[in-house]
């Protein structure tokens, strides 16, 4: 069965085979490029330290750096984050509804073959490969993107979204429930078009609201600083709530109009900010936080709500193919 | 001059496509008045034929000449009208439409007669003609190509996917209004058994070639089918013979009638059109093979 | 008595408020050609579709040898759907190697020996560069290299030619003849039908008019013809009438004396058919 489903998906496993190595030899070739230049700019220090002032990596050394390599990083990632749907849409919602639609799936069904193994071989030749390009272009940006360090896309942090959705599970994750969800509108709708449809706009959405309530994955942790008027925020953290605690360690509710009086007013320069914040009772300031280190949990939190659905997609598929008129 | 206006007339007519000759050495009259039956396997060269006499088809060799016209690309003769098998009618047009359709493309066109058609077919001018049945498709099809009045209709499998009564009942229209109307019918069917005593005019194709052309009467009369024990050896010699079949019952052998007195103790019967056709397309199969 | 090879028992498929198939009960006896007839729409491509398990039933059963049929196709079991499913841009011999693939009972050289029976289908060419009668072909090919007890036909021989239906013709017969393969094939050419087959299963309007051995069925009716205002005169049951101006020809069931002034004779099976098929399309045209 495997030869057969191989044999009918020939053309557009070549296809893609094609679009890999064309895009991988451009990545590659467009890495040494910006290594080259990071080289002969001298610009390794930078990378490792970020922008400083000091150290010889102020603004004007990296903006140029930036000008011409930043956004070429930002449309690898980009790449990278729009694979899962293309693969959703041109891999999985054809898969059985092309099929469906021609009518050839009779042929199969009226062997001696049973209907989930014959669904089983579909999917397995279809999603295997294009797993392995996801993964293998995803490494391939990363450590191009990895070359620029912190003058990069890297510097915003793990949480920023391009640099979230382009990194660790993720685009295995969204790869594989793209490619279930295409595959089981396409076999419940008989109807490509409909498939496509369905998988762009609803993996479209599920990622925006799953990218909004990135934050809310695992649980915060607190920081708390005794000087109100500084924050001690970590670069690269995600900050899900902040605020100030007053003297008994409760939120304060409403600080805005004591942020907001003890602010500079005109001429008259404040000189304590810390001061003015304790008089009007905003004894701390604190940040519930999720830390750059726990990216890894909170990839693996949302991994597992991708791969969850995709389960359910996939078991729903052999519903629908099993299902008969 | 009787000649010249002739509803067909090819004199060596030949077709070349790259994969070889479609057609070739054509040389046909199709009388007037006539329903011809244009019968052949796949590739005989029936698509090719009717291309030719359409204007579709440019020939390669010899020529041809439609009521003395040679047909040129630039749309049918206005005499004549076409009936494709995939009968083509717009599946979100009305009935009504249709016919409209025919009026503007037209010139020639008899809006009444068109109707009248369709009303003796019991299909309503308003209905959607996706909506309606294989035979009553045929019968709008067939009100579209009569109703510019043509002198010589062509139709290409026009009974294949109808039920046995769609297809009496298309077929019996058919030649009810080309008696009628004094229209020459060449009609390709793959259903002999319903062209006997329908068509009076036969012309077989087979590889290319036209192998029998004539009134069907005066061919089932030139022909005999020789009936004869299933065992034992052929009643003539093989070159007399046009085609054999064996069968549990008994043999059947198809022979011209001037020989069929060279066969004592065999069973005379004048053959059926569709013994007669099939012989002689499975003898050109055989050539084939040789 | 042996196991009849088709059984079915108040078997209704619907189709929405569509009844495509309405409590068929019945059995078709093995090692026959059953011919599968009825005006178009009358549900017999769903009695095959049903009796191939691709498609379930809405009520009732269908079973193959004794075994029921459900959802899946039953080993024993080769079909022929209307629009021969094939892979477009597979090749003739990459079709023949994939539907061995699919199967565990398979005979390679049964497709092969089959189609080289059937003249003209060339094994490298395309399917979607086919004709329909080679397609045709080439799916019968496949269906017998199951090695079936049971074949299953649906229009088995509207795309072919005369010459390649008598030869598809030609090897259902031997089939039969040889391996004692029971038959079931929907056909609108009565003509070609009549020469094959043995046994007639008329269905209409989703049911069940005539099952028999076409012999019996045949001996079952009659044909009369005589004055048309003397109609009343005939007894048994008139299935149908064509009337002309002053002669009334009717199809009729049944063994009841002729009356005086009728001529009786026996129905051949395309006038049988046909006489059931107007019936059916009188009543529907009165019902709307």
């Amino acid at each position: 069965m495997i030869r057969v489903v191989w044999r009918q998906q020939r053309a557009q496993l070549i296809t893609m085979l094609a679009v890999f190595v064309v895009g991988a030899a451009a990545l590659l070739a467009v890495r040494a490029s910006m290594v080259s230049y990071l080289d002969g700019h001298a610009l390794g220090n930078c990378v490792a330290i970020g922008i400083r002032a000091d150290g010889g990596c102020g603004n004007d050394v990296v903006q140029s750096f930036q000008d011409i390599w930043f956004d070429r990083m930002k449309v690898g990632q980009l790449f990278v984050l729009a694979l899962p749907v293309l693969v959703g849409l041109f891999g999985g919602a054809p898969l059985f509804a092309r099929e469906l639609e021609q009518g050839t799936h009779v042929l199969a069904f009226t062997q001696s073959v049973s209907r989930i193994r014959w669904m089983s071989s579909k999917i397995a030749v279809a999603a295997a490969p294009a797993l392995v390009v996801v993964v293998a272009l995803q490494l391939l940006v990363e450590w191009w993107v990895g070359a620029a360090g912190k003058i990069g896309p890297l510097a915003s942090g793990p949480y920023f979204y391009a640099t979230f959705g382009t990194s660790g599970l993720a685009p295995v994750a969204y790869t594989l429930f793209a490619f279930s969800l295409g595959m089981f509108v396409g076999a419940a709708s008989r109807r490509t078009l409909v498939a496509m449809t369905v998988t762009l706009a609803v993996t479209v959405v599920l990622r925006y609201a799953l990218s909004s309530l990135q934050k809310f994955l695992v649980s915060a942790q607190r920081i708390v600083s005794d000087d109100p008027s500084v924050s001690k925020v970590e670069p690269g953290s995600l900050t899900v709530f902040g605020g100030y605690l007053d003297a008994n360690g409760n939120v304060v509710p409403n600080a805005n109009s004591a942020v907001m009086n003890c602010g500079s007013k005109g001429d008259a320069p404040v000189t304590d900010t810390a001061t003015c914040y304790r008089d009007h009772g905003l004894v701390k300031w604190f940040a519930d936080v999720v830390p750059a280190e726990a990216a890894g949990t909170v990839h693996l939190v949302e991994a597992a709500i991708y791969l969850g659905l995709a389960v359910v997609l996939v078991l729903a598929t052999g519903w629908a193919v099993r299902r008969q008129a | 001059m009787v000649d010249g206006q002739a509803p067909v007339l090819t004199e060596g007519l030949g077709k070349k496509y790259r994969r070889g000759w479609a057609l070739r050495d054509c040389t046909l009259r199709v009388p007037e008045n006539r329903v011809v039956a244009l019968v052949g396997p796949n590739g005989a060269g029936k698509s090719t034929l009717m291309g030719l006499v359409t204007g579709l088809v440019k020939p390669t060799a010899g020529e041809i000449a439609v009521f003395g016209d040679v047909p040129n690309g630039r749309g049918l003769h206005p005499a004549v009208a076409f009936l494709a098998q995939q009968k083509p009618l717009y599946p979100q047009f009305t009935v009504a439409e249709t016919l409209r359709f025919g009026q503007r493309t037209n010139p020639t066109w008899d809006q009444e007669y068109a109707e009248g058609l369709v009303r003796r077919a019991q299909v309503p001018l308003t209905a959607k003609v996706g909506t309606l049945s294989g035979g009553q498709r045929t019968r709008v099809a067939l009100a579209l190509a009569l109703g510019k009045r043509p002198r010589l209709l062509l139709l290409d499998e026009p009974l294949a996917d109808l039920d046995p009564l769609a297809r009496e009942s298309v077929l019996r229209n058919l030649v009810e209004e080309s008696r009628r109307q004094g229209i020459t019918v060449l009609l390709s069917s793959h259903v002999l058994a319903e062209l006997e005593g329908v068509c009076d005019h036969l012309v077989l194709l087979a590889n290319g070639q036209v192998r029998v052309a004539g009134d069907v009467d005066a061919l089932l009369d030139r022909h005999v089918l020789l009936v004869g024990p299933p065992e034992g050896p052929l009643p003539l010699p093989a070159s007399s013979v046009i085609d054999a079949r064996r069968t549990a019952e008994g043999q059947e052998v198809l022979v011209p009638a001037s020989l069929a007195g060279g066969a004592p103790g065999w069973r005379q019967l004048r053959p059926r059109l569709g013994h007669l056709a099939l012989g002689y397309m499975r003898d050109a199969s055989r050539e084939v093979a040789a | 008595m042996s196991t009849p090879a088709l059984c079915a028992a108040g078997l209704s498929k619907h189709f929405g408020r569509v009844r495509a198939l309405d409590d068929c009960t019945f059995d078709l006896p093995e090692g026959r050609v059953i011919a599968l007839v009825g005006p178009n729409g009358a549900g017999k491509s769903t009695l095959l579709s049903l009796a191939s398990g691709l498609i379930r039933p809405t009520a009732g059963s269908i079973s193959v040898h004794g075994t029921p049929v459900r959802g899946r196709m039953h080993p024993d079991v080769a079909y022929l759907a209307q629009n021969r499913p094939l892979y477009p841009d597979f090749t003739v011999r990459e079709v023949i190697q994939a539907v061995g693939a699919m199967n565990e009972r398979w005979s390679q050289p049964r497709v092969e020996e089959v189609l080289d029976m059937l003249a003209g289908v060339d094994r490298d060419a395309k399917v979607r560069a086919l004709s329909a009668g080679a397609r045709t072909q080439v799916a019968i090919a496949l269906a017998l290299g199951r090695l079936p007890k049971v074949l299953l036909l649906d229009e088995p021989l509207s795309d072919l030619d005369p010459l390649a239906r008598d030869e598809t013709l030609r090897i259902v017969m031997t089939e039969v003849a040889d391996r004692g393969t029971t038959v079931l094939m929907s056909s609108h050419l009565l003509s070609d039908l009549s020469e094959v087959c043995d046994h007639l299963l008329l269905v209409v309007e989703g049911q069940v008019r005539l099952n028999g051995d076409v012999e019996d069925v045949l001996a079952e009716h009659r044909v009369l013809v005589g004055p048309r205002d003397d109609e009343s005169a005939v007894s048994g049951v008139v299935v149908s009438a064509s009337r002309a101006e002053r002669q009334a020809t009717l199809l009729v069931r049944g063994a009841d004396p002729v009356p005086a002034g009728w001529v009786a004779d026996r129905p051949d099976l395309e006038s049988l058919v046909v006489g059931y098929l107007r019936a059916a399309r009188e009543r529907a045209a009165a019902r709307r």
